[in-house]
């Protein structure tokens, strides 16, 4: 798919149109940003914004994502932080002492 | 006052160009410096002028904004000021032009890459196996050499494409950084102007009521309903007017009256 997100009231304008009258096209709309399907035409819609509104439309490519397709170790740490006991506690904190990754060691590591 | 019309000037405190064929809005537009004819000579309108300035039958008045920039008028300053000051400041110092970004490279595919590998490896191959029965004619050796010879400029190009794509990639991204917080700013200045106003207008509000009850017009049980001229009276009322006010309204009896309540100098047309 792909995320077109807009930087400037014209362009956040002409976004609005093409999402009411390309809806086939459109996925999920935003505020200021949609997702569009990722096909030549939700591409050529995109790419237009882009043609009329230069560096005011930025456009990403955003691929589906499954919980599956990050290391254990990163769900893990999702799933026995979410269930603290204690619901003030940063995770820095809860991670350390236990056996789940670091908020530093996190942010190092790509995908 | 010193205004000039089509070849006469008039001077004085309040002047009447009632018959000559003159349009109040250019005198109201003169006073306010915005053209230069007709030639008016007097004291520099403070903001409020450019919305009660000009009082006229068809006028329409943000009365709250036009009270704010009366209190302006007369010296008010809001706990707000250096606030908004500063957000203006960082607003004309950022830079949010769009940047020039170097032209994309077309990438060369892995499988490009990938097969010039393997051709390679066969050539030399080739080449081992050829040279163990002493049958080197150097034709494989030149064949060798091209193709690593394509493969290095392939893989040149790909890194350079690489490079480009991340370069384009990180100025739009500092253009877009910029654009966010520009647009942080503006709301922020909005905010702390709205907020400036409504302390101005808070101030005012009683003098404002007062004037409503004392220019000529219908008052309204709320002051701030007043119609856009009861309403331009009041305001100018209650704001310094050291420039002459523009009126087109048969509201006051006489000039004087009108100088009297708006404590200005009067242009009538």
């Amino acid at each position: 798919m792909l995320l077109v997100v807009t930087y400037s009231r014209a362009a956040r304008r002409d976004l609005r149109n093409v999402c009411r009258a390309h809806e086939d096209c459109v996925v999920r709309q935003f505020g200021r940003a949609a997702l569009f399907s990722g096909t030549e035409f939700g591409a050529f819609q995109a790419l237009r914004l882009h043609e009329k509104h230069g560096l005011d439309v930025q456009i990403e490519h955003v691929e589906p994502f499954e919980p599956s397709d990050v290391p254990i170790h990163v769900r893990e740490a999702a799933e026995r932080y979410e269930a603290r006991e204690e619901p003030a506690t940063p995770y820095k904190r809860f991670a350390s002492g236990r056996d789940i990754p670091d908020p530093e060691h996190l942010r190092g590591v790509d995908l | 006052m010193k205004l000039r019309v089509a070849g006469t000037t008039y001077t004085g405190a309040v002047v009447d160009l009632r018959t000559r064929d003159v349009d109040g809005r250019t005198i109201a537009a003169s006073i306010r410096g915005q053209q230069c004819l007709p030639a008016v000579s007097c004291p520099d309108p403070p903001s409020v002028y450019a919305y009660a300035g000009h009082v006229h039958p068809s006028m329409g008045l943000r009365t709250r904004t036009a009270l704010a920039a009366a209190a302006r008028s007369q010296g008010h300053e809001t706990p707000q000021d250096e606030a908004i000051d500063d957000c203006r400041e960082q607003l004309t110092e950022l830079e949010c032009s769009p940047p020039d970004l170097p032209d994309p490279v077309e990438s060369v595919p892995d499988a490009t890459i990938d097969g010039l590998q393997e051709t390679i490896a066969a050539y030399r191959g080739r080449l081992t196996a050829r040279e163990a029965v002493g049958a080197d004619d150097g034709t494989v050796q030149a064949d060798l050499r091209d193709a690593a010879m394509e493969l290095s400029e392939r893989e040149t190009r790909r890194a350079a494409a690489i490079e480009t794509r991340e370069l384009r990639r990180e100025r739009a991204r500092a253009y877009r950084d910029a654009l966010e917080e520009r647009r942080r700013l503006s709301d922020a200045l909005a905010n702390r102007r709205r907020s400036a106003r409504a302390t101005l207008v808070d101030r005012c509000a009683d003098a404002f009521a007062r004037a409503v009850e004392t220019v000529p017009g219908t008052a309204p049980d709320d002051p701030f309903d007043a119609d856009p001229v009861t309403a331009a009276l009041a305001v100018l009322r209650v704001a310094r007017t050291p420039a002459p006010v523009v009126v087109e309204t048969d509201r006051f009896r006489t000039l004087a009256a009108a100088s009297d309540c708006l404590d200005a100098p009067i242009v009538r047309c």
